[in-house]
């Protein structure tokens, strides 16, 4: 009976104490600085374009293949606005398959690539899988308007 | 105003309104336990619980009872139809009719019979059937093995069930509930019998097919047992209703013949709201320990249950009546209940300590590196 | 012969089937119980449902994207399994590890053991019958660390964080403090659960002398871990052959004595214990430094030959075969599955007790799906 008592007295005593849990879609858990939320580009803004040069490494490096990369000529280095004489031209990245193992950032040369670490590179529910296929744009609208400070690995 | 009162007077229509209170009354006590249980446990668990409909996700009942309506019944096409629909009502009704025996005040009630006590242990006996009939016509393997073990376990621990109150019955001398509560007087029959009342919430636990002794329901083995095939409104009185339901009045009855009920203390003397705040006081600690059990411990396997019921509880139960009688022939002074039915406890208590080999010490061999 | 009264009264053994969809089965696990009423005769287990082909995907992969599947494998001991890739993959390449290194991976592996038993004994309760209670209490600790895991490595499941030679990068600026904290809640962590059930007559009731394995049994099926440790074997991969750093540190190992579930639920609760211990030490001891070896490749090229190697995992002894034919990709890689060989003993241990037994006893191996079918 010893036992048994120990037992209810001891979900009496966390009965005291505080929950634990938080209501999760309203109240967000707070993001560690490292968090490895779904990959997004990086916009250099000095000179109005992409960081990405289109250069294939993270294509090449990634495990379940679901970047697909196209590179250019860069306009802008014509105009002798830019340093890149490449750039990216299409850039897409099926959030769908990708595993989130952040090895493209690691393999990216050009800091071009980072991970969403914030709330909306976890939050990715769509009714439709294509729309999980993301490109230059969507990658890049989110370090465009600024709301993303990507961490670097030190 | 005479013509009112003889309109109540009337029999049928006397009998109609207490039946519809008595239903209202149930819906209120699931709604109710519904959100209680879920919020007890989660405090438990150190969870927060319901939270998002109303303040404090006090709408949450509401929301499961439409959830609920509005789902598709679903039948298995190999089962026995007659018997599938038939089994929630099977279980709902005697759930129901225990309620009309049981007074909550001393004018609150359907009907006071001289015989409740046995009406309540022998109606409420027959709600075995509807898990039975479930189980059977669901066609399916889990819902069988669930059946089988809730036919065995409900009918084996009524016996205890019913001898505990028998116990108690010889000390109040009658089987009509009100007098019972009445003669509790100045000192309620838990102090007279802490054994019976062990015995009596331990069979109605095992009524309620709540853990230690859901063995019918298991999640991990049988996925729900009897209630497995049920959906949607079905699945409600099969088990939300009938299991709320069962335990509101198996709690009340408690209350009334052991706590004593709405009487003690100065319950006829303050009036009806006393009453009423006292039988809402013992029937909530009364269901808040089952559910607090029901959240601390872990399932006894099903031929544990049946040697526990048996071995230890039936044989308990004829020590508690033997001793009752003893006292009550030769007239000892009261507080040998107290003295017999408190070294009986303590002697369940020990047989369980001692059949189970704990106190062992850990078998634990640790080796500490070079 | 039976006269004809006789056949009548016969009864039949009814086959139940329990998952691949059963609360009861941690995943997508699934046996059928032969019962003749509520006593199990047979059971036959059907693994593959979970078969996502690892081991051939790693073949094309280099040995640095092979390593993600290494968690996606264990999913309860990521760092564990990482581990023990890391180090086959060093052992072949001839890679140095830094100090820092070892001592971060270690913490990591430790605390990852003992999230891997928290796990295990909330999921373990459940299958005995706690209405969750257990269970939020063992997740509401396992949180504490899987934060910690979060802050370190960016991800709570999947961590990625080891590689061949070291660690990706460094650990946060209050790993230490943070650590250190964790180590005191879980041992308070694990004293609540200890309270709840270790010592409950239902519990014991229901775990004392169920799913019974001899000795010599256990080591003819090649069970291991926590499983082996309960037979009253006292072999540990970490004492037996110490890889990484291992050999520098004291802990116990915990063994049973009869080698039923209840002694493997305790083997793994002390475990914890030791889990903390080793942590503690570490921590004292943990250098400052770098965390990858000076003239690490770039990209990783193993030199042709091939490499086994075992780690104690939660579970038990996880290997690492590694065949490589020179280049940057494994030849073959191989995972020796603790699980499995441990799931192998199901039949001896479940036949002739109860279906409810039948669940306890497969909730005792503490089978992670994806590692058994790989």
């Amino acid at each position: 009976m010893l036992g048994v008592l120990r037992s209810l007295t001891e979900t009496l005593r966390t009965m005291a104490r505080k929950p634990v849990t938080i209501q999760y879609p309203t109240v967000h858990r707070e993001l560690s600085e490292r968090e490895r939320g779904y990959p997004l580009l990086l916009w250099d803004s000095e000179t109005g374009e992409p960081f990405c040069v289109g250069c294939h490494a993270c294509e090449r490096a990634c495990p379940t293949e679901c970047i697909s990369v196209i590179m250019k000529d860069n306009p802008l280095a014509a105009e002798g606005k830019s340093k890149r004489r490449k750039i990216v031209d299409q850039f897409l990245l099926d959030y769908g398959r990708c595993i989130r193992c952040r090895i493209c950032v690691e393999t990216c040369n050009f800091s071009a690539i980072a991970m969403n670490n914030t709330w909306d590179g976890q939050e990715m529910s769509r009714y439709d899988r294509g729309e999980l296929v993301m490109d230059l744009e969507q990658l890049l609208a989110k370090s465009k308007a600024g709301e993303i400070t990507p961490w670097v690995a030190p | 105003m005479s013509a009112l009162e003889s309109f109540f007077d009337n029999v049928w229509v006397d009998a109609l309104w207490r039946l519809l209170a008595v239903l209202g009354l149930m819906v209120i006590v699931v709604l109710a336990l519904t959100y209680v249980e879920r919020k007890f446990i989660a405090r438990i668990q150190m969870r927060l619980g319901p939270m998002r409909t109303g303040p404090y996700g006090i709408m949450q009942p509401i929301a499961d009872m439409v959830k609920i309506l509005l789902k598709e019944d679903l039948r298995p096409a190999s089962a026995d139809r007659i018997a599938f629909e038939l089994a929630p009502f099977l279980a709902f009704v005697p759930v129901f009719l225990t309620l009309l025996a049981l007074p909550f005040t001393a004018k609150w009630d359907v009907r006071v019979l001289d015989l409740g006590l046995l009406y309540f242990i022998a109606v409420s006996g027959l709600t075995v059937l509807g898990y039975v009939f479930a189980g059977w016509a669901s066609d399916n393997k889990y819902a069988l093995i669930g059946a089988l073990r809730t036919a065995a376990q409900l009918i084996s621990y009524e016996v205890p069930l019913v001898l505990a109150v028998l116990a108690l019955s010889m000390l109040a001398g009658s089987l009509n509930l009100v007098d019972i509560v009445e003669k509790q007087g100045r000192v309620p029959f838990i102090v007279w019998q802490p054994l019976g009342f062990f015995l009596f919430m331990a069979a109605a636990v095992s009524d309620l097919s709540r853990r230690p002794f859901d063995v019918a329901a298991a999640e991990s083995e049988v996925a729900g047992g009897p209630w497995i095939e049920f959906s949607g409104i079905r699945w409600s009185i099969l088990y939300a209703l009938t299991e709320y339901t069962n335990m509101f009045a198996l709690c009340v009855l408690g209350s009334l013949i052991f706590l004593g009920g709405w009487d003690w203390p100065l319950g006829l003397k303050w009036g009806w709201w006393w009453q009423l705040a006292l039988i809402f006081t013992k029937t909530s600690v009364l269901i808040l320990v089952v559910m607090w059990v029901n959240a601390t411990f872990p399932r006894i396997r099903v031929d544990q249950l049946m040697s526990l019921c048996w071995k230890l509880l039936l044989p308990l139960a004829f020590v508690q009546i033997f001793l009752n009688g003893l006292i009550l022939v030769y007239g000892w002074p009261d507080w040998t209940f107290l003295l017999t039915s408190g070294l009986g406890l303590a002697a369940a208590g020990y047989i369980i300590y001692s059949v189970i080999p704990v106190g062992a010490p850990s078998r634990i061999v640790a080796r500490s590196n070079a | 012969m039976l006269t004809d009264q006789e056949r009548e009264l016969e009864t039949l053994d009814i086959h139940v089937n329990v998952g691949p969809q059963h609360p009861a089965t941690h995943g997508v696990f699934r046996m059928v119980l032969t019962v003749s009423g509520e006593k199990v005769v047979d059971v036959v287990p059907h693994i593959g449902y979970m078969h996502r082909g690892a081991e051939k995907l790693s073949e094309g992969m280099d040995y640095r994207q092979a390593l993600i599947y290494q968690d996606r494998t264990e999913y309860l001991a990521q760092f564990n399994a990482e581990l023990c890739y890391c180090l086959a993959v060093e052992k072949l390449a001839g890679l140095e590890v830094p100090e820092r290194a070892e001592y971060i991976r270690v913490i990591l592996t430790e605390l990852n053991r003992i999230t891997s038993h928290y796990m295990f004994v909330g999921a373990f309760a459940t299958d005995i019958g706690v209405y969750g209670t257990a269970f939020t209490y063992a997740f509401r600790e396992r949180e504490y660390i899987q934060e910690i895991f979060d802050a370190v490595s960016g991800d709570r499941m999947m961590y990625g964080y080891f590689r061949p030679g070291g660690v990706v990068w460094d650990v946060t600026d209050d790993f230490k403090d943070r650590v250190r904290w964790v180590c005191g809640q879980t041992r308070v962590g694990i004293d609540d659960i200890d309270r709840l059930l270790t010592k409950n007559e239902i519990f014991l009731t229901r775990c004392l002398d169920i799913g019974v394995i001899s000795k010599e049994d256990a080591i003819d099926y090649g069970l291991s871990g926590p499983m082996l440790r309960a037979c009253g074997l006292p072999f540990d991969l970490r004492r037996a052959e110490p890889y990484s750093i291992y050999d520098r540190f004291q802990f116990d190992i915990p063994t049973g004595t009869r080698g039923d579930v209840y002694d493997r639920y305790l083997v793994r609760m002390e475990e914890m214990r030791q889990s903390v211990r080793i942590v503690e030490q570490a921590l004292e001891e943990m250098p400052d430094g770098p965390i990858m070896p000076e003239k690490a490749p770039r990209r990783l090229r193993l030199p042709p030959g091939e490499v086994y190697m075992r780690t104690e995992n939660p579970r038990g002894e996880y290997g690492i075969y590694l065949v490589s034919k020179g280049g940057e990709k494994p030849y073959r890689l191989k995972i020796r599955s603790s699980c499995l060989s441990n799931l192998t003993a199901l039949k001896q241990m479940v036949v002739g007790h109860y279906v409810a037994d039948a669940v306890v006893i497969l909730g005792s191996v503490d089978i992670v799906l994806g590692e058994v079918d790989r």
